[in-house]
């Protein structure tokens, strides 16, 4: 894990005096509210339905136990006891005091934390897959990288005031785990023909009102030019995407309006120019950062571990956890694994203190004191010996923690929706309590197979709606929640948009809705095919029929 | 209205002439980018020193015309979130070498007073009672991660300098380079 | 200005402090409890109420400050919106925390 040195710390501290100075000033009325509040912004402060919420980064995802025992003690003592892990693999706090939000950031500041960048028309928290440095199929990690661009694109001078938000993913992985293609910039690690790593870059994706699906802008670009092509691409948005419309603003939209062979040619020719100005990080500096990630002192053990067998065949709960949060480790006799916060009936994302204070521990004891944040919304260990999952799933399955469903059906993103959130138009949570609840056998949700149901409280899209294989969206319908069904989306690397199936449902139709559509894919699917496969063979007339009649 | 000095430049007096006055000789004066647009020659050589007004809405090619030709720049905030401000002046000191006066004006932020520094800015035109808040803003941050137009090199340069230390000279854009 | 209502309004913010919701009462105090609001049946009235409520924004005391469409059909005040009925209440996912376990639950 990348560790702070001085100049990281004074950042941070400098940052935290300088917010501490800001509310400071706004309590004594000496800013307005109107000045304050892209100030409290750019710190992670919103203010909500019920109170302010406080969005605290967690960089790429990854954070250590220490950081996370921060995370539970600030749950704790600042707020109520509990955290809400997001789709932007950041933490939210519900209930913080504008007046204390300054403490709380200088304890995160001590423990190498921040909320620089959360919020704001800016370079966001930049997101990677949840298993990197992990998973058996990477290329290379990327988590150098999203360390160097987040140091770029911390407090730049040009781009801090862009035209919008601003999100950029990496992956280092063939498979998609991290969505690259539905950011406004994605990155994914390959290898040339020559064997050199570098990216392709795609450009112009987002979800929102408009979904679009990025593209590709360069097949290969070597490692040591990503900052300043980075550069080129976001002084290019910044001078001519638009401002008049903030549903228009997004870099997808003016990607769309010049095409994106215009775009790329305007990016190279600025590229062209800035190549060679010392944006590049000197070399040490590169290995300084990737030292921080080398990959840990792990032994190579025996891929099978008697103790895994044992309870494998004694208890059908650990094999199914085994089968579907465990995953392939670069390393032999290892796994990664998936900690479900979708308990069935409780809600996406959150974690008490206690559970956090947990998983701190566990990841102390197994998994090297290291912890990921997924977008997904889950919790992973990243670095697992075999022969210690037994013991690490029964003190999950104690805490509430051992759900057995990652990847699967009840593994729903959900937004805050309209229970929290002032820009929601419905809730998003109930809806996926009440379908989990409804799906809730271990048996069942298996043979359905990969499923992935996304739900956002409005057309903002935090949920992810898009790209559900399964999508709800929440609308306002004269003043009632109204809840819309979309099938065929992917945020993998077979991106596609879900489609509109049909008119909108009340809370308790959509999920007699979903449960019909399960019900057309059971019947209809060839083999082993999943149920994206099976859609995009059979096409949305059969589902339309099931859920609407034929009339 | 006072003027913040963030390099510690020899501020430019100007008169802000309107479209319709001509300039009196050898007087400095700022107009419109699209009036230098326009103008021929003997303007330029009536005036003393010719400034832009820039308005965050001026294409990017519209400065390769006049760029040449200007003592300073104003460059007009017409909100303080219209970023485009700071990539025109990042424009002006990287693609034509400008080395005049960059001074913003409209509603900037006390908060942004280092932004403007580091995007090549040298002086900012704001109302009296920000003076304090502006001064305080620009010794807030002992470094920050890009090299940039005011003579701070990144920090992650400075890790790997020897007896490097951070912090700006205040006269980047206009060293001998 | 009077601004055209359809029916019975009532006023809610958020304190500066600690964001938490509040409703406007009719002695000009800020309630933690919408049934201790007070209800502008026209726009006069509603304008009375606003020229309160903005004073406290000005005093740095509230932000945010929203008219909404009262429901007072029970007898009781409340928003009638379900966004704002969710502010009166609490988040609806959580029966522990909010204004519905009691307007003083964090005391």
């Amino acid at each position: 894990m990348y560790a702070y040195d001085t100049y990281d710390h004074a950042m941070v501290n400098a940052r935290v005096a300088e917010f501490r100075d800001q509310v400071d000033r706004r309590m004594k009325g000496e800013l307005t509210e109107e000045e304050f509040r892209p100030l409290r912004l750019m710190n992670g402060l919103y203010l909500q339905l019920h109170a302010y919420m406080l969005r605290v980064a967690i960089p790429y995802g990854t954070l250590s136990a220490g950081q996370m025992r921060k995370l539970a003690h600030v749950a704790r003592k600042y707020d109520k006891g509990y955290g809400h892990f997001t789709t932007r693999q950041n933490i939210q706090y519900n209930w913080p005091k504008l007046s204390e939000t300054p403490d709380i950031l200088q304890e995160l500041s001590d423990v190498e934390m921040h909320a620089i960048q959360t919020s704001g028309n800016c370079i966001r928290n930049v997101t990677t897959d949840q298993f990197a440095g992990a998973a058996a199929d990477e290329v290379a990690d990327p988590r150098p990288y999203a360390e160097l661009i987040r140091q770029w694109s911390t407090f730049h001078p040009e781009f801090s005031f862009l035209p919008r938000k601003f999100k950029i993913a990496i992956t280092g992985a063939a498979e998609d785990r991290a969505a690259v293609k539905w950011h406004d910039i994605g990155l994914v690690l390959k290898q040339n023909e020559a064997g050199e790593v570098g990216f392709e870059v795609l450009a112009g994706g987002g979800m929102g009102r408009t979904p679009v699906i990025a593209k590709s802008m360069r097949e290969f670009l070597p490692i040591s030019d990503m900052l300043s092509y980075l550069e080129a691409m976001l002084r290019v948005y910044n001078e001519q995407g638009r401002r008049d419309n903030k549903y228009k603003a997004r870099i997808k939209i003016l990607v769309d309006a010049m095409g994106i062979d215009e775009y790329r040619r305007q990016v190279d020719a600025e590229w062209e120019k800035i190549r060679h100005v010392p944006i590049d990080v000197p070399e040490e500096e590169v290995a300084r950062i990737k030292a921080f990630f080398a990959p840990p002192p792990l032994p190579v053990l025996a891929d099978a571990a008697t103790e895994v067998d044992e309870l494998e065949n004694a208890n059908f709960v650990f094999k199914a956890w085994l089968a579907n949060n465990t995953g392939a480790h670069k390393v032999p006799g290892h796994a990664h694994v998936t900690i479900s916060l979708k308990p069935h009936g409780g809600i996406p994302g959150d974690a008490t203190d206690e559970q956090m204070d947990l998983v701190a521990d566990l990841a102390d004891a197994y998994s090297q004191s290291e912890i990921r944040v997924s977008h997904e919304q889950n919790l992973i260990l990243p670095h697992v010996a075999k022969s210690d999952l037994p013991a690490l799933w029964s003190k999950l399955d104690e805490a509430g923690l051992g759900t057995p469903n990652a990847g699967l059906l009840t593994d729903i993103i959900a937004c805050p929706g309209l229970d929290y959130c002032s820009l929601a138009n419905t809730r998003s949570i109930p809806i996926a309590q009440t379908i989990t609840e409804r799906f809730d056998d271990i048996k069942r949700l298996m043979d359905i197979g990969p499923l992935k149901i996304k739900i956002s409280g409005c057309i903002n899209s935090c949920g992810h709606h898009h790209a559900g294989h399964i999508g709800i969206l929440g609308v306002d319908r004269r003043g009632e929640e109204n809840y819309q069904l979309l099938l065929g989306g992917s945020g993998a690397e077979d991106a596609s948009k879900a489609a509109i199936l049909g008119p909108g449902f009340n809370e308790a139709g959509i999920v007699d809705a979903v449960e019909k559509v399960v019900a057309v894919y059971l019947g209809e699917r060839e083999d082993d095919e999943t149920f994206l496969s099976a859609y995009r063979r059979l096409g949305p007339d059969v589902f339309k029929e099931a859920v609407y009649g034929t009339d | 209205m006072v003027l913040i000095n963030l390099t510690g430049i020899q501020p430019t007096g100007f008169t802000l002439l309107a479209d319709d006055v001509q300039p009196k000789e050898g007087e400095n004066v700022a107009v419109s980018v699209e009036r230098l647009l326009a103008e021929d020659s003997a303007f330029f050589d009536t005036a003393g020193g010719v400034g832009a007004v820039i308005t965050t809405g001026t294409p990017y090619a519209d400065l390769d015309a006049i760029a040449g030709k200007l003592a300073f720049a104003v460059i007009e905030f017409p909100a303080f979130g219209d970023g485009r401000g700071f990539s025109l002046a990042v424009r002006l000191r990287k693609d034509f070498g400008f080395k005049g006066e960059i001074r913003a004006t409209g509603p900037v932020i006390p908060d942004q007073a280092l932004f403007l520094l580091r995007a090549g800015f040298d002086t900012v035109d704001v109302t009296s009672e920000r003076k304090t808040a502006f001064e305080a803003a620009l010794s807030r941050f002992p470094g920050f991660y890009q090299s940039d137009f005011g003579g701070q090199t990144s920090i992650a340069h400075a890790r790997h300098t020897v007896g490097h230390t951070i912090g700006h000279s205040g006269e980047g854009h206009r060293k001998a380079s | 200005m009077a601004k055209k209502i359809t029916g019975p309004q009532l006023i809610l913010a958020n304190r500066l402090d600690d964001g938490r919701a509040v409703f406007l009462t009719a002695t000009g105090t800020w309630s933690n409890a919408a049934a201790d609001a007070a209800v502008a049946d026209n726009e006069a009235e509603l304008d009375t109420l606003m020229t309160v409520a903005q004073a406290a924004d000005l005093a740095n005391f509230v932000v945010s400050v929203t008219p909404v469409a009262a429901d007072t059909s029970n007898g009781v005040t409340a928003p009638a919106h379900i966004k704002f009925a969710m502010q009166a209440r609490g988040p609806s996912v959580r029966a522990d925390l909010g204004y519905q376990v009691s307007p003083n639950w964090e005391q």
